[in-house]
């Protein structure tokens, strides 16, 4: 195999978009593959451009600036990645959800986001489904949709235009750095790549890449399991979330759901989305249980119930398949997008949890900036991969 | 959730002589259908079955049907009707959604000690253009309509297929009152017995060996067929299609294994074309490489009802040792017998291939085994 510029890791829809990125920047780019294009958790996931599920900061800007790339890549690419702008709505069991909710969208507004309140009859009028004793919710205006296999496969016709070859079916087996401990070459089951550059995408497989240069990736897989219903009639019309999941999570606010056991234990909270041909996708839940992809026939039930209580009519819908995904987590929540000053020619581009195919768009493009040395769009220390470090010495 | 001794998916041949010997020897057994009666396909096999050395050949298939749902009720196997089995999860637990109306389906989870799936197959498709045309179907569905349902499938009819199921199929239509057009073959010969085929030629209907069906015309459903002759590399031959006016499209190309449940639980397969395709790879008693759980009838390899009437026994005997009902030495009785009858049933041209492919799979099972064995003592002595 012969000389790349640049050796992208993966073919999620990471390093799908990383490396269209980088080929859009003139370099000359392979992407190797263990598996085949979108097929570990770009396969298994819902299909959310979203900013309403992000905290205030960086990580609403991240999602914002991510969907207005996929609104303007959908007009210019071939590929059709199904890129809906629907608007989404985060809605509230009770009237405490609801005013953490008003103090929340108003952050978001005042930064300039399209968010605000929707009362009781509004949020019925727009999604008549939705269970009679919902107070209210978030409306966010910008919030989107695309089909996650899709954006992998559009960003890699992209950038096998502009010139990058992809190898699928090929496991990165180690990496071999020079005697200065820079990037020298990728090595496959296919043969050795020599490359100045390596940007790790494999998102809940990233240590592994990692270790084959001496350093640890502190991201985690975190299971998600997923729910597809049969072909109905429109039963909602955009992704739809509850908002008392997430309050839950606030460590600043004391509130606790009022949920069944079955529900609490495996950590479920209601989101749903329509597909283009009439089903939806039912989620979610969140659990370590290691590299498992199985489905649990309890946490599938207590996605039923939390559904059916938020969309009561889902009572009368069956359901065609299910999956799990792994989803990497960190522990702040916020991705690494960054080079490596330990490794100099070594990138990382992982962790994103469940927003990597709201941010993938913007990662790639951050991630190109930085490779080539320009000012990124905008301020991301926070992404970087030394904040590891930092925290690990702070507290030491 | 229940908790039961053995759990059989599957009410068919195979799953109702597993459950009848497991539980005349003291098991408590529960059989799942997801039919509104069990008996599988028996129950629409009104033919006489035949077969060099078959020991039921000269039965109908409904009368070994009634037989056995007899012998269930007399052991006191329960019967679920009306209830899929839509998952195996782990540790062997079986979601299973009972009820037909949405207002009374339950899903009940089951834990069983022993499962035994024998969920059967499904018929292969044949695609061409225009095949989703309502009047295109399996010819298995089309004798489900005839048989069981009592209902006419179309009045013109045209099969894909002569082997044994293409060949009985159509002189059942012909029975049921429809007019059988022609049958299309894509080999050279045709695939079936040659008594079968030769009612259906004395009738005057003409079997096209070398020939495939390319398109099926129709406004709302199937108006036309156009068929054609292949070449030595079944291509197409240009200029030999045929325009056939048929109501319906019956599909007899063979069927493959209904393995997802199997899967789902981590049962390794294999890929053998002889067996029907993916095929979860099991031992001499019929267990998969999942312990406890236990593979019988079609899904453990395409055949027929007497073979899969063995295997169901093989399990069931084997069940009834390994929760202690009988002992090894009677068991091993048991299962030489059954095992010998076995031998017998897979002679004769299409059953010696089918054991060969079956001893390469046991083999394959014997080998998985040993590794995962080996891989036991590895890691123990890792430890």
């Amino acid at each position: 195999m012969k000389a790349f510029d640049t050796v992208v890791v993966g073919a999620g829809v990471i390093g799908s978009s990383v490396a269209y990125h980088l080929a859009k920047k003139g370099l000359n780019v392979a992407v190797i593959e263990r598996g085949d294009i979108a097929s570990g958790t770009s396969s298994s996931c819902d299909a959310s451009l979203l900013i309403c599920d992000k905290k205030p900061g960086i990580d609403t800007k991240l999602g914002y600036e991510s969907i207005m790339l996929y609104k303007k890549y959908a007009q210019e690419f071939s590929y059709d990645f199904e890129f809906a702008q629907r608007g989404s709505i985060y809605v509230c069991e009770t009237e405490q959800e609801l005013e953490v909710a008003r103090e929340y969208a108003k952050a978001q507004a005042d930064d300039g986001y399209p968010m605000r309140m929707m009362d009781k009859h509004e949020i019925h009028e727009v999604e008549p489904n939705l269970a009679d004793d919902l107070v209210g919710g978030i409306w966010t205006e910008c919030d989107a949709s695309a089909t996650p296999m899709a954006v992998a496969f559009a960003f890699i016709e992209e950038a096998k235009k502009l010139g990058a070859k992809v190898f699928t079916q090929c496991p990165i087996k180690g990496i071999k750095l020079d005697e200065k401990g820079h990037v020298e070459a990728a090595i496959t089951d296919k043969g050795e790549i020599k490359t100045k550059r390596i940007i790790n995408c494999a998102g809940v497989w990233s240590p592994e890449v990692g270790k084959m240069v001496g350093i640890d990736i502190p991201i985690k897989p975190r299971q998600g399991q997923i729910l597809i219903t049969e072909r109905t009639f429109n039963i909602v019309n955009r992704k739809i979330q509850e908002f008392g999941y997430m309050l839950s999570k606030f460590e600043d606010v004391n509130y606790t759901r009022k949920v069944s056991e079955l529900v609490e234990k495996h950590n479920v909270a209601f989101v749903i989305e329509p597909t283009l041909s009439d089903n939806c996708i039912v989620g979610s839940c969140r659990e370590f249980v290691g590299y498992d992809r199985k489905n649990d026939i309890e946490v599938m039930q207590a996605l039923a119930e939390r559904a059916i209580r938020f969309v009561p009519i889902l009572k009368d819908v069956n359901v065609i398949r299910a999956y799990a995904g792994l989803r990497p987590w960190v522990v702040d929540h916020l991705p690494i997008v960054s080079g490596v000053e330990e490794v100099p020619g070594f990138y990382i581009a992982a962790g994103h949890e469940g927003d990597g195919i709201s941010m993938a768009a913007i990662t790639g493009k951050l991630m190109s900036q930085i490779v080539v040395g320009e000012e990124t769009d905008f301020n991301i220390d926070k992404l970087s991969f030394s904040r590891f470090k930092k925290a690990k010495t702070a507290t030491n | 959730m229940i908790k039961k001794e053995v759990v059989v998916i599957g009410g068919g041949p195979s799953g109702l002589a597993a459950a009848i010997e497991a539980a005349q020897r003291g098991a408590e057994v529960l059989v799942v259908d997801s039919n509104l009666k069990a008996g599988g396909q028996l129950f629409k096999q009104i033919h006489k079955f035949f077969g060099s050395s078959a020991h039921r050949s000269g039965t109908r298939g409904i009368d070994i049907g009634t037989e056995l749902l007899e012998e269930a009720e007399k052991y006191g196997v329960e019967i679920w009707l009306n209830s899929v089995a839509i998952g195996l999860f782990q540790e062997k637990k079986i979601a299973v959604e009972r009820g037909l109306d949405v207002e009374d389906k339950k899903l009940e989870i089951i834990e069983a000690e022993k499962i035994v799936i024998a969920s059967g197959a499904s018929e292969n498709a044949v695609r061409f253009k225009g095949w989703t045309l309502p009047g295109v179907m399996g010819a298995g569905a089309a004798q489900t309509m005839i048989n069981v349902n009592r209902v006419l499938p179309g009045e013109r009819i045209l099969m894909i297929g002569s082997g044994n199921v293409g060949l009985i199929v159509s002189y059942q239509l012909m029975q049921a009152g429809a007019d059988v057009v022609a049958l299309v073959e894509a080999a050279p010969k045709i695939g079936g017995y040659g008594v079968h085929a030769s009612k259906i030629t004395r009738a005057g209907v003409p079997i096209y060996t070398k020939h495939t069906v390319i398109e099926a015309r129709g406004d709302k459903r199937v108006e036309e067929a156009v068929i054609c002759e292949l070449d030595e590399k079944w291509q197409p031959v240009a200029g030999t299609e045929k325009t056939l006016k048929v109501d319906t499209i019956a599909i007899a190309a063979g069927l493959k294994p209904l393995v997802e449940l199997a899967v789902m639980h981590g049962c390794e397969c294999i890929f053998d074309p002889l067996l029907g395709g993916w095929v979860p790879l099991h031992d001499k008693n019929m267990e998969s490489t999942y312990p406890g759980i236990y593979v019988v009838g079609d899904i453990a390899g395409i055949e027929e009802a007497n073979t899969a009437l063995e295997e169901g026994k093989l399990a069931g005997i084997a069940i009834a040792e390994a929760l202690d009902y009988i002992s090894s030495e009677e068991a091993k009785k048991l299962k030489d017998e059954t095992w010998e009858r076995l031998k017998g049933l897979r002679m004769g041209p299409f059953g010696e291939k089918r054991m060969l492919a079956k001893e390469q799979l046991l083999a394959a099972a014997e080998a998985a085994k040993g590794s995962a064995e080996e891989h036991q003592i590895a890691a123990s002595a890792g430890a």
